[in-house]
C-alpha cells in the first residue's frame, strides 16, 4: 500500500478538485483520506455516507465549578485570552476564547477549576457514490483541526487499506506548514504539490516545500491554472527544475472547475474538455513515480 | 554511545515509526551493551498541537548522540533538538529496530 499526500501551501490552487477528480479515475483502486478537515470539502464532491461515525476528543478547556469557587479572581487575572468573565457575579469561562493552557486551573486555590478534554466532532469511515472508501472527519462549531485528528484519519485510512487490499491511499492534505500538515507529512511515500501561477502560490509552495526536504520527501507538483499567468508559470517551472521537483502536469483554467463544484461532481466527470483525459495522465504519472 | 529510535513498539522486532512527535515509543539502545530501554511517547499523541517539542523535551532528558526516525521531526521540534547536537538520521521507516540499527552501525542507513 502507497501513500500519496496532496498539499499546496496556498490555499485555493484547485487541491481538492484535483484530489477528488484523481480519486475518480482512480476509484477502484485509492481509498481517499480527507484531512483538510478545518475545510473539510471532498464530501461535496464524493457524497460519502457517513458511515461509521466515532467522535472525536481533542484539546481541553477550562471549566470552573462555580460551588466550589470564592470569587478571588486570580485565574481572570492571568487568562492571557480574556477568556473568563463575570456573569450574574460568577466567574464562567467562554469556550469560543479559552485556549486550555491550564494557568488558572494552575493558580486556583480552591482547585475548583478543571480542564475536560473536548469533543471536538466526529470522523466517519463512508462510502462513497463512487463506492470507494472515504475516512474524514468533520468538526463542531468553532473547534479546530489538529494534527493529532489527522494522524487519527490516517491511521484509520492506512490500516483500511490493508485490511481491504487498497493499493493507494490519497490524502487531501491542509493548506499551510503548521501542525496539520506536518502531521498529514507523516509515512507519505509521494507528494503531490499543487500550485497556481500567482506570487502567493510559488511563495507559499517554497515555504511547505522546505517542509518536504526537511522531511526527505520525494514530491511532484501540478501547475494549476497554468495559462492564467504564463510567464509566473515559467518562473515556478524554474524553481522546480532548481529543486529538483517532478513537474506532473500543467493544468489549464477550466470553466468547469467551478461548474463541476456547483454540480457536486468531480471535473472528470464533465464532458467536452480536456480536464477528464489530463487527469487520466496525471493518476498514471503519479503511479509510475511510486514505482521509481 | 546511545541510540534513540521513535518505535511502533519495544523490542528489536518493532518498526521505526515514520512518525517523530506522534511515535507511541521512544526506544533507546546503548552500543556499549546492545541493551534496550522503552519509554512510552503515547501521551504525546493525545496532544491536540505541539507533539514534537513534547517528544523532543523526552529525547533531550535522554540525551542520545543518534536519533533514528523516519521523516524527522518539524520546525518546532528540531529547534528543541538543537540543545541536543545529536545526529539525526531519516528514511528509517517501516525497518525493524534490528535492522536500521545494523544499517547504522555499516552505515548504509
Amino acid at each position: 500500500m502507497k501513500e500519496i499526500v496532496v498539499i499546496s501551501g496556498k490555499g485555493g490552487t484547485g487541491k481538492t478538485s484535483i484530489t477528488a477528480a484523481l480519486t475518480y479515475v482512480g476509484r477502484g483502486e485509492i481509498l481517499a483520506a480527507d484531512c483538510d478537515v478545518d475545510a473539510a470539502d471532498m464530501h461535496l464532491l464524493l457524497a460519502p455516507d457517513f458511515g461509521k461515525p466515532t467522535d472525536f476528543y481533542s484539546g481541553v478547556i477550562a471549566k470552573i465549578d462555580t460551588e466550589a469557587c470564592i470569587s478571588c479572581g486570580k485565574c481572570k487575572a492571568v487568562c492571557r485570552f480574556d477568556a473568563i468573565s463575570i456573569i450574574d457575579d460568577k466567574y464562567v469561562v467562554s469556550p469560543l476564547d479559552c485556549e486550555g493552557c491550564g494557568y488558572c486551573a494552575r493558580v486556583c486555590p480552591r482547585d475548583a477549576i478543571t480542564t475536560p478534554e473536548q469533543n471536538v466532532g466526529q470522523w466517519f469511515i463512508s462510502t462513497t457514490r463512487l463506492q470507494n472508501q472515504l475516512v474524514h472527519a468533520r468538526l463542531g462549531i468553532g473547534t479546530e483541526n489538529s494534527g493529532k485528528l489527522v494522524a487519527k484519519v490516517k491511521a484509520e485510512a492506512r490500516s483500511l487499506a490493508i485490511e481491504k487490499d487498497i493499493p493507494y491511499v490519497l490524502v487531501d492534505g491542509s493548506p499551510g506548514i503548521g501542525c496539520p500538515v506536518i502531521s498529514s507529512l507523516s509515512g507519505a511515500d509521494y507528494v503531490v504539490l499543487v500550485t497556481e501561477p500567482t506570487v502567493s502560490g510559488l511563495h507559499d509552495m517554497r515555504r511547505v516545500h522546505q517542509l518536504l526536504k526537511q522531511f526527505n520527501l520525494p514530491c511532484g507538483c501540478v501547475i494549476n491554472k497554468a495559462d492564467l499567468n504564463p510567464e509566473f508559470s515559467r518562473k515556478i517551472e524554474g524553481f522546480l527544475q532548481d529543486e529538483n521537483i517532478d513537474l506532473l502536469a500543467r493544468m489549464p483554467y477550466h470553466p468547469d472547475f467551478t461548474e463541476a463544484i456547483t454540480q457536486g461532481k468531480t471535473i472528470v466527470e464533465l464532458d467536452g474538455s480536456e480536464l477528464p483525459e489530463k487527469i487520466e495522465i496525471l493518476w498514471n504519472t503519479i503511479k509510475s513515480k511510486l514505482e521509481e | 554511545m546511545k541510540i534513540l529510535f521513535t518505535a511502533q513498539g519495544t523490542g528489536w522486532d518493532a518498526k521505526v515509526d515514520p512518525r517523530f512527535g506522534r511515535c507511541p515509543w521512544l526506544v533507546v539502545v546503548d552500543s556499549e551493551t546492545n541493551e534496550l530501554t522503552a519509554v512510552d511517547n503515547s501521551d504525546s499523541s493525545e496532544e491536540a498541537h505541539g507533539a514534537g517539542p513534547k517528544t523532543s523535551r523526552k529525547v533531550v532528558e535522554l540525551a542520545p548522540a543518534v536519533i533514528i526516525t523516519g521523516n524527522g521531526p518539524g520546525g518546532n521540534a528540531a529547534t528543541v533538538l538543537e540543545m541536543l547536537d545529536a545526529k539525526i538520521v531519516t528514511g528509517a521507516a517501516g525497518k525493524t529496530l534490528k535492522e536500521a540499527y545494523e544499517a547504522f552501525t555499516a552505515g548504509t542507513l
